[in-house]
């Protein structure tokens, strides 16, 4: 199976890499974003900021939007998970729009949110084969869905509960860091590149 | 449930070792960096700091190699600090695996570098590293390891730090760093709750309640340890306990 980072830039790969590289797995990373399709599994990674992303994506938006929406099983880490909604109010530029909604600062005393938070997970099989109770967060923003059937976990910071991890077919966005999250987000990972190759 | 308070072990290296001692003073080689870090992990730390202490350019090199090498066996967030003076020393970093880039000495000599590694990294990626002096009132910002005061007051700096794009704050007394006497709760304290940013506390940890002190009566979200866990008087996991006796939210180790 292949799978593919695609790089906007700034920032650690080398974990997400480490996380994905497993047996049966051709893993590359590519700074094109049309060039990142051709793939059987897409992996955008979580650094960076929504305004920056969202320029290195604009050639390539729609072509992404509709493999994902046709179904190219694909991972959204934190800011990758934030690309998948609309808008973000961190920036200008336009999100995938894969699923409805915006992203919003979270609303917080303390901010951004960095550490450990629990997960609530609702029930979905990937959340039974790799059971996380707990992941680490490196984020000020949140994703908003319109609609919260997409939610299949949830965190809370101070007040403010957000989705944890959102799916859309076989796409799966996560505001975690699983590359982060010790033992069991790799767990995670490798079980996401488990079920997209069923 | 909500945020956990986190541990944060910090490795002291030089060249490709980890060393132990009162910052730049009397070093004593405890251990292989890459080793420790992966038990560490295992103990059930939250985080791994590497404060880079060399002094010469060539150890610095080596250092980066090594952070390599320790990001290959680590899945918890590494941060790396000491002797950044650029968005380019940053990004150096970054690609050697670090997670989280700790500014100080620069960061005061030129402010703007905060703001600069914060446009280009995003602010979760920025620590502003401060080292802070008891003085008549309140604290001074001092640098060069804590050799060289600034005239700078350590609140002030904090809250302009933080306005200036730093994600979180590493506050070090260093009158309690290496005396394993206790953080300095008040210190910790001031600054925590004059920021929005997460505060790391540092400097003073002699046992695992001492953390718990430093997490139950200030408002910092994280306290740093490391000669108390290099020398084995006390383990993470040890700690962790001592925290959840207390009833401080913390993530169990693996």
């Amino acid at each position: 199976m292949r799978a593919t980072i695609f790089d906007y830039g700034a920032g650690n790969l080398h974990s997400l890499a480490k996380a994905l590289a497993t047996d049966g797995v051709a893993l590359r990373t590519e700074t094109d974003p049309l060039a990142a399709l051709d793939t059987d599994v897409l992996v955008l990674p979580g650094v960076g900021n929504f305004a920056v992303a969202a320029e290195r994506l604009a050639g390539a938006r729609d072509a992404m939007r509709d493999a994902i929406l046709s179904g190219l099983p694909t991972l959204g880490v934190c800011l990758g998970m934030q690309l998948l909604f609309d808008e973000s109010d961190e920036g200008p530029g336009r999100g995938l729009g894969v699923i409805p909604g915006r992203v919003t600062a979270l609303d917080a005393a303390r901010a951004p949110q960095i550490g450990w938070n629990s997960i609530e997970a609702m029930g979905d099989p990937l959340f039974e084969t790799a059971p996380l109770t707990m992941a680490y967060y490196a984020n000020g923003f949140a994703c908003r869905p319109d609609d919260d059937d997409f939610v299949i976990a949830w965190s809370t910071h101070e007040t403010d509960r957000f989705p944890a991890a959102v799916r859309c077919g076989q796409t799966l966005g996560v505001q975690f860091h699983p590359e982060k999250s010790s033992a069991a987000g790799v767990r995670f990972v490798r079980a996401f590149l488990q079920e997209a190759t069923r | 449930m909500t945020l956990t308070r986190r541990v944060i072990v910090c490795l002291d290296v030089t060249g490709d070792r980890v060393v132990k001692g009162v910052r730049f003073a009397n070093l004593e080689d405890v251990g292989d960096p890459v080793v420790l870090a992966a038990r560490y992990e295992a103990e059930g730390a939250d985080e791994i700091v590497f404060l880079d202490v060399s002094a010469s350019i060539e150890r610095r090199n080596t250092l980066l190699d090594c952070v390599r090498r320790t990001a290959e066996a680590l899945f918890i967030p590494l941060t790396v600090g000491g002797g950044v003076r650029s968005v380019g020393d940053a990004a150096a970093a970054l690609r050697a695996g670090a997670d989280k880039i700790g500014v100080n000495s620069a960061a005061v000599a030129r402010p703007a570098l905060l703001t600069e590694m914060s446009r280009q990294f995003g602010a979760q990626c920025v620590v502003a590293s401060i080292d802070a002096k008891r003085r008549a009132s309140g604290w001074e910002v001092y640098v060069r390891g804590g050799s060289t005061p600034t005239g700078l007051d350590a609140l002030a700096w904090a809250r302009e730090c933080s306005e200036r794009g730093a994600g979180e704050i590493l506050l070090t007394s260093i009158d309690r760093d290496g005396t394993r006497s206790g953080y300095d709760l008040e210190l910790t304290d001031t600054i925590a709750r004059a920021v929005s940013v997460p505060v790391i506390a540092s400097g003073g940890a002699g046992s695992g309640a001492d953390v718990r002190d430093a997490l139950l009566r200030t408002a910092a979200d994280a306290a740093l340890v490391a000669g108390i866990v290099h020398d084995g008087s006390v383990t993470v996991n040890m700690i962790k306990m001592e925290l959840q006796t207390a009833n401080i939210a913390t993530r169990a180790a693996a």
